[in-house]
């Protein structure tokens, strides 16, 4: 795909890393253009749908499919009696069972599962024909959530435990105490694009057309199902509509989908509908938490004590941290924390932004609210009072953490000075008004990448890379790293991303793709132009040399002995040398990384590392301000006023950053008022699995937001000295808004989300 | 959605002709029926579209008071001027409604057969029991997920809200459906659920709403809609009040008001008791929240939507502060 | 097979001429028998305005609407709304100017929804904006972006 010329605005300095570059792939959006993963014509296409199971746990007895099968188009009915011949794929976690895989499953673990799929020349007809479908189910007991009263205290993951001191006699001895219980519970993604592809074979080469946050990850595990060589699977990517932790991993409909292809010798589209995206794939699993805080009467944090569980299904285990923010927020001699995870049947849930971190710091966050209000004291006082000077979990330095400074000047900016911190002091007419102050973190997480970068004989740059562009803006930021290192506008770079067969890349996930991503382009444009300049230098037809320079320079579009004497531009240079193309791979293993190594390292989480696992503690942070006006009468909250300072280290490009971080405080913003999957009891089924009922915010939810960068550069981080910027936008976002109701009403909700009847 | 067919209709006569067919539905906006086709609720063998049916579009504010074509769109009539200055409720009841785009679609004779957003009515595959849709079948929603169901006008067999916000303006302003061959007050046009909530209106087969009428009042110039949401926008009303007032030249005494509620009730609900409690009063804050108490007589809770109860008198009671200003800074 | 209807349609100021089953949405039409596949298919039930279109001028959502009843009317999407060279519209560039969009998947519905906003007169003030983009949900939360682009080419209109 070649990017259509970018429009530029802003002044010049914006096409390099750090610049306010406009989105390099803008024209190709705002224009229609741009090709999702269902909209690549592909002929002779047949469609699929998926009928989801109507019970939430037992067992399929039989399906009988002859009103489907005699409906007009339907090409094959597809049910748990197929032999797929598949085999289980490689989990996240590196576990591989060998299993054969059953993406229609004859045990039903949770409403909404898929039993059985249609596939008819036309979606209209299989849509149709799906309904004729009839399951008979020989139906189990079930637990339908995490406040099912059978759900039980789930199981301890001691790997998840914190622990130093004595946090129990701390607690018990400390003259202030809060202790309170937080809840968050099931949430969505809702990303506008929903789940879908087309699979398409060629004998024994699979393409896939599918939304994907890892084009390397899901190509292996569609190897993995059909035991194909990694090679023969190509999935491409190039546009994703919104991801947010839901595109990373290939699912039961794509196993259907292709097999379907396959079987049928035809390509098959096959579409989640909207309410099944709510259970083809997990959202953010429902948490439960208690925290005990011990302090001294001037506010002096003595202890922690955090006891938290997540729901997780009853055939996978996905805890949903909520110690994961809990040790590293504040300076404590004694903490401890465990967490738990209930199985109950529901889809395995999943990442969805923040993870872990997200209701962890609902928990804390608000808990150190509840501590300020009995201490009667200022709640940022009572934060940088407890600052930690460094992290008291892995007893390591941080790298950099400018918190202290993210909350000053975040109150600074918000007026955060002129509060009264009773509450209910603030009113208008019948409307109260709160404030509220949070903060959040998100770790740096990094994996190794690599990136082609292709010089063509016309003088345009190539960067190519499987990597993901879902609106972070990688296109642009790689763009700006390649126009920086060869010294020509923007408008010369091609950016080629989202395709298993280019180059392996991090997932665009866990904050950890920029960094990531950004190390390995700029080693390898930082390499092509060593190799330019060593052939400018060296052949024999190169005008440049016998200037008998040591290096050149390349600005301004042009190659040069520091800016003096003769010069070429990139089209004449590569024309003097004779060559239509100058390609160079790099990536950011160690030198001399195996092919399996390599293979490993793309498709694989095998060689992701963790905040702490070099000498230094590497952590985004923030601090969010907010004002809520909340209706006396009818407990209507309406989020006024944000002000969110930020600590991510340097910004690539700081308007899709600014985005991002806006991006991520809007999810908050329906995490803290409006987001709650809705539970039948009975049957364990979502009923709002719809985004008229599941109420995700709109454009008049939303106030101006003003978000403020306070970070430096670091370079223990990654490698041009950014943190990760994605995820901690929504960190701390729900206990701002949550603590600002408070400070409006004078009561507590330790439930999210804060709607209207838990405040009348 | 099923297989149907499709048949645009040139006048009245034939769309009536063909709506008595077995199996037939009419489509004007669409947003309600291919709405429930697609979540298999209904499944038309044929849709008469009469959208091209000329002059039944029209919208005029006389002396008389206020007609409108059943072809109207929403956004037409909430935009319309003189909608605005004369029946204040009956525009914002419109423009609070859906989207800007669903009020370009969709028509004022479609809006008042929408269709609940009962959970349970709209998802047949999982729920197979619901009264509405198939009678006698049961109730889904009786002890389910229950947060936005009716609590006025239920029944063991039904707990669906009516969703609409113009049908409560209109109930309200004791507006008149044009039936072609007869007029029926609008609070008549939408029948208690009781012991079939399959019939939902007095319409029968082959009738087609050919317009409202909205006879002018003091009370319908000086009036407000007013809807309480989780969400800023784009939702259906948690709870609503539309509000007419006429006050003596004291600027205190009640001499007409119009109360109806939404977002509670099975059906758009005229609250007459709050009506009869405060004609002839001379209004304060207290008499204004005690008399709106009266609009949840007989109101059952299933839990989830208790707070409505305790909601829509406040809804009320606001929405007629506002429209009396003289009580002072009290809304 | 299917009994079809035969449709022409007036879409961008071309006449396309299809065979489609009555039951096929004008969304549809346009993705799946057309190639337009720039309106986008968020909901499928008029929930979220990805799909948004104009009929004869006015935005509609077109999963709502069914492809034989936009035939004699004026439909234009967003493969319509730039000029005969290409250049763009006012609002699709403000839209890239002010990074209106992240993952761009609500973006053509958003930017059709704005450029009637405009034409309506109700892009008056930023809250009327809110209020009246408010149909075109947008996951990434452009939100404030798109306020300042629709508020920028309403000034240039």
């Amino acid at each position: 795909m070649t990017i259509m010329a970018p429009r530029k605005f802003g002044d010049s300095s914006d096409g390099v890393v750090g610049g306010r570059q406009t989105r390099f792939e803008g024209d190709l959006k705002v224009t229609g253009a741009a090709k999702y993963a269902l909209e690549h014509p592909v002929e002779n296409l047949a469609h699929g749908v998926l009928v989801p199971s109507t019970i939430p746990a037992g067992r399929v007895v039989s399906v009988d499919m002859q009103a489907a099968l005699a409906s007009p188009g339907v090409l094959l009915v597809l049910t748990p009696e197929d032999d797929f011949g598949m085999r289980v794929a490689t989990d996240w976690g590196g576990n591989r069972p060998d299993e054969p895989y059953y993406p229609l499953s004859r045990e039903v673990r949770y409403n909404g599962e898929p039993v059985a799929a249609v596939i008819a020349e036309s979606r209209e007809q299989a849509v149709a024909a799906a309904k004729l479908i009839r399951v008979t189910y020989e139906e189990a007991p079930h637990v339908a959530s995490l406040d099912d009263p059978n759900a039980g205290e789930g199981n301890l993951l001691e790997h998840l435990s914190a622990s130093w001191g004595d946090a129990e006699a701390a607690y018990a001895a400390a003259p202030v105490k809060v202790e309170a219980e937080y809840k968050t519970p099931r949430e969505y993604h809702v990303a506008m694009e929903p789940h879908g592809l087309t699979a398409k074979w060629d004998g024994d080469q699979l393409t896939v057309w599918e939304p994907s946050q890892w084009s390397h990850g899901m190509a292996r595990s569609y190897a993995e199902w059909f035991g194909l060589p990694f090679e023969n699977v190509h999935l491409i990517s190039p546009f994703i509509g919104g991801g947010f932790g839901s595109k990373g991993a290939a699912l039961a409909h794509g196993a259907v989908a292709a097999f379907a292809a396959r079987k049928l010798g035809r390509p098959v589209k096959l579409a989640l509908t909207r309410p099944q995206n709510f259970t083809g794939y997990g959202g953010r699993a429902a948490t439960r938490q208690t925290i005990k805080l011990g302090a001294t009467q001037d506010g002096v944090l003595q202890a922690i004590v955090h006891r938290g569980a997540s729901e997780t299904s009853t055939y996978g285990v996905w805890p949903e941290q909520t110690g994961a923010a809990t040790p590293i927020m504040y300076k404590v001699e004694n903490l401890s924390s465990e967490h738990r995870v209930v199985p109950v049947n529901t889809v395995t849930p999943g990442a969805l932004r923040g993870p872990g971190k997200n209701p962890s710091a609902f928990g804390i966050e608000t808990a150190m609210d509840e501590l300020a209000a009995q201490l009667g004291m200022d709640p940022l006082e009572l934060r940088l009072k407890n600052y930690a000077d460094r992290d008291y979990q892995s007893g390591k330095p941080w790298s950099t953490r400018r918190l202290r400074e993210a909350m000053t000047e975040g109150a600074e900016a918000f007026g955060w000075s002129k509060r009264n911190h009773a509450p209910r002091s603030m009113r208008d007419g019948r409307t109260l008004i709160g404030w509220g102050m949070a903060c959040g973190t998100f770790p740096v997480i990094q994996a190794p990448s690599e990136a082609m970068i292709r010089i063509l004989g016309n003088g345009r740059v190539e960067v190519v890379s499987g990597a993901i562009d879902m609106g972070q803006g990688t296109y642009t930021i790689l763009a700006q790293t390649a126009a920086e290192i060869f010294g020509v506008p923007v408008d010369q770079v091609e950016v080629h991303l989202g395709d298993s067969r280019m180059p392996g890349s991090a997932i665009a996930g866990g904050s950890m793709l920029a960094g990531s991503i950004l190390g390995a382009v700029h080693k390898a444009a930082s390499a092509a132009r060593d190799e330019l300049i060593g052939l400018a230098l060296s052949e024999p037809s190169s005008p440049l040399r016998d200037t008998g320079a040591n290096t050149l320079t390349f600005s301004g579009g042009r190659v040069s002995v520091g800016g003096e004497g003769p010069s070429l531009t990139l089209p004449e240079l590569m024309q003097s040398l004779g060559r239509d193309v100058l390609e160079i791979r790099r990536n950011t293993l160690p030198d001399g990384a195996s092919m399996e190594d390599q293979h490993q390292a793309w498709t694989t989480m095998a060689k992701v590392e963790g905040p702490t696992m070099g000498e230094y503690s590497m952590h985004s942070w923030c601090a969010h301000f907010a004002e809520v006006r909340v209706d006396e009468d009818f407990g209507t909250v309406r989020l006024s006023r944000m002000v969110s300072a930020f600590d991510c280290g340097r910004l690539y490009n700081p308007r899709m950053v600014e985005s991002q971080w806006r991006g991520g405080i809007i999810m908050g913003i329906g995490q803290a008022l409006l987001e709650e999957g809705l539970v039948d009891m009975r049957n364990g089924r979502t009923v709002n699995n719809n985004v008229a009922d599941y109420l995700v915010p709109t454009n008049a939810d939303v106030p101006d937001i003003q978000v403020i960068s306070v970070g430096v550069p670091d370079y223990n981080a990654s490698a041009l000295g950014g943190k990760g910027v994605g995820e901690v936008g929504i960190v701390g976002v729900a206990p701002a808004i949550a603590n600002a109701v408070f400070h409006a009403t004078g009561k507590r909700v330790r439930e999210l989300p804060v709607t209207l009847e838990k405040l009348i | 959605m099923k297989d149907f067919s499709y048949l645009r209709a040139a006048s009245a006569e034939e769309a009536s002709r063909a709506a008595q067919q077995a199996g037939a539905m009419l489509l004007a906006g669409g947003t309600t029926l291919l709405d429930l086709a697609k979540c298999g609720v209904t499944e038309p063998d044929t849709v008469v579209d009469i959208t091209r049916l000329a002059g039944l579009d029209t919208i005029n504010v006389g002396e008389g008071g206020l007609t409108i074509g059943a072809l109207a769109t929403m956004s037409a009539v909430a935009d319309h001027p003189e909608v605005k200055t004369q029946f204040p409720a009956i525009a914002q009841s419109l423009s609070l409604a859906a989207s800007a785009q669903l009020r370009n679609m969709a028509t004022i004779g479609g809006n008042l057969l929408q269709r609940t957003r009962c959970a349970y009515f709209r998802d047949p595959q999982a729920f197979p029991a619901c009264n509405k849709r198939a009678p006698g079948s049961g109730c889904s929603a009786l002890g389910g997920v229950t947060r936005n169901h009716a609590v006025l006008g239920t029944s063991e067999k039904c707990i669906a809200t009516y969703p609409g916000d113009l049908a409560v303006a209109l109930v309200a302003f004791d507006a008149v459906v044009d039936l072609g061959t007869r007029q029926v007050p609008v609070d008549d046009f939408f029948l208690p659920y009781g012991e079939a909530p399959e019939r939902e209106t007095l319409l029968q087969p082959g009738e087609i709403i050919r317009g409202i009428t909205v006879p002018a009042s003091v009370a319908a110039r000086q009036s407000v809609y007013l809807k309480v949401r989780d969400r800023q926008s784009y939702e259906f009303a948690a709870a609503s009040a539309a509000v007419g007032l006429e006050l003596e030249a004291d600027g205190r005494t009640v001499s007409d008001i119009h109360v109806a509620l939404g977002g509670v009730a099975t059906k758009p609900w005229r609250a007459l008791a709050v009506e009869q409690a405060l004609i002839g009063k001379a209004l304060d804050a207290d008499l204004v929240r005690s008399a709106s108490r009266l609009s949840m007589e007989g109101a059952v809770s299933h839990g989830d939507n208790a707070y409505k109860i305790e909601l829509a008198p406040r809804v009320v009671a606001r929405a007629i502060l506002q429209l009396a200003p003289s009580l002072g800074d009290l809304a | 097979m299917t009994r079809t209807i035969h449709l022409t349609l007036d879409i961008n100021g071309q006449r396309h001429e299809l065979d489609v089953e009555p039951r096929v949405t004008l969304l549809d039409a346009l993705r799946e028998h057309l190639g337009l596949t720039g309106t986008k298919k968020g909901c499928d039930q008029g929930q979220c305005g990805a799909c948004t279109c104009h009929v004869d001028g006015k935005r509609v959502l077109s999963c709502l609407t069914l492809a034989a009843q936009a035939e004699g009317r004026q439909v234009t999407t967003i493969e319509g709304l730039a000029g005969p060279n290409g250049e763009l519209h006012p609002v699709q560039s403000a839209f890239i100017e002010h990074d209106a969009f992240q993952c761009g998947y609500c973006t053509p519905g958003q930017i059709m929804s704005a450029v009637a906003c405009i034409r309506e007169g109700h892009a008056g003030s930023d809250e009327e904006i809110r209020e009246y983009m408010s149909g075109n949900l947008c996951r990434c939360g452009a939100y404030n972006s798109i306020v300042t682009a629709v508020r920028e080419a309403a000034e240039m209109a």
